[in-house]
């Protein structure tokens, strides 16, 4: 929920939907490679991955390619930390982010939406 | 940690050496011993057939079945391990419930959360730079000290948080956000977590290599793929 605020911090405009949506460009620097690797990262494709390292730090740079997975690892923890605890979505974001979570398709992952689904 | 691997900070190297310390080093609801072997746990039930089977499943409350489990925990705990490290993204609250019902208190369970997500944080990392995982850590002897906070308030999360100023929608960012209460209820197991993800990430002027941008991007693609609402 975050992106929104930061990219328009930086004077950017991010595709939003490019978070759930592969066929969307980010729009952002270097879009592709981050999302591959993210995206190798969370599912554990090591070997994609590792070819993934090699080819994105030839356009990015290494340091860039370790930050983007240090920032991955990171919300690989903290994603479950949400989901193991059911904690709600601080009502600042609830209120700001209405739309972008229905576009995006965000709104399936929550909680009242999986006990719907999975119980 | 991370040798022969320039790229990684040393502010990281230090917090994650500090936070395999800090799991040998006992907790509120289980010794040393016991966190060790939910690290392990936790890694092996990457190989569970039970777990893969659920992963596959519609919902996997349709698959019953015992984990490919070796571990002196209680079976109860090595569930929640397990549904923790592999499908955290379809836990509900009914399943929560039920985990209570079975004998985990809820300062047990948030320290169980707090040991296998920062273990996850260190080696996802390890993996993702084509690291070997680390060596486990060697438990250290000493009894549960059996603290947790006694403030902790329903802050409509499915167990006791940590307590803070209230946030209404129009008064901006909130000054601490829920994210960051959800571990309250156990400060040491708040304290673990953290201290292993505070190194990665910074909600502004993220200390990266990366911008700002760029890592709300990384982490909003993680969020998605973990189906993770918050």
């Amino acid at each position: 929920m975050l992106l929104r605020a930061s990219s328009q911090s930086e004077g950017r405009s991010v595709a939003l939907e490019s978070v759930t949506t592969d066929a969307v460009d980010p729009g952002i620097e270097h879009g592709r490679w981050l999302r591959d690797l993210t995206e190798a990262a969370i599912r554990a494709d090591w070997t994609h991955l590792a070819q993934l390292r090699t080819q994105a730090a030839a356009v990015m740079g290494e340091q860039q390619v370790v930050d983007a997975l240090t920032v991955a690892a990171a919300f690989n923890g903290i994603t479950r930390v949400a989901d193991a605890t059911g904690v709600p979505l601080d009502p600042y974001t609830a209120a700001t982010t209405a739309d972008l979570r229905r576009s995006t398709g965000i709104e399936r992952f929550a909680y009242g939406e999986k006990s719907a689904r999975y119980d | 940690m991370y040798a022969g691997q320039p790229c990684v900070r040393d502010n990281l190297r230090g917090a994650h050496t500090a936070t395999w310390r800090s799991i040998a080093a006992g907790g509120e609801c289980f010794d040393g011993a016991a966190r060790v072997e939910m690290v392990r746990v936790a890694r092996a039930a990457l190989s569970c057939a039970l777990c893969a089977a659920r992963r596959s499943a519609l919902s996997p409350n349709n698959v019953d079945g015992q984990h490919d489990s070796d571990s002196f925990l209680d079976p109860a705990v090595v569930d929640v391990i397990h549904r923790l490290r592999t499908d955290p993204g379809r836990l509900t609250r009914r399943w929560f419930d039920a985990v209570m019902d079975g004998g985990v208190s809820p300062q047990a369970y948030v320290e169980i959360v707090a040991v296998v997500t920062s273990s996850v944080i260190v080696d996802t990392l390890h993996r993702s730079l084509g690291l070997a995982l680390p060596d486990l850590p060697e438990p250290r002897a000493g009894a549960p000290r059996g603290e947790h906070n006694r403030d902790a308030v329903d802050g409509g999360a499915w167990l006791p948080i940590l307590d803070a100023p209230p946030a209404t929608a129009d008064a901006g960012p909130p000054q601490v956000w829920n994210i960051t209460r959800a571990l309250g209820l156990v400060p040491s197991a708040l304290a673990l977590f953290f201290g292993t993800f505070r190194p990665h990430y910074a909600l502004q002027n993220v200390p990266l290599a990366i911008s700002q941008t760029q890592a709300e991007f990384v982490a909003a693609r993680v969020s998605a793929i973990n189906e993770c609402f918050y």
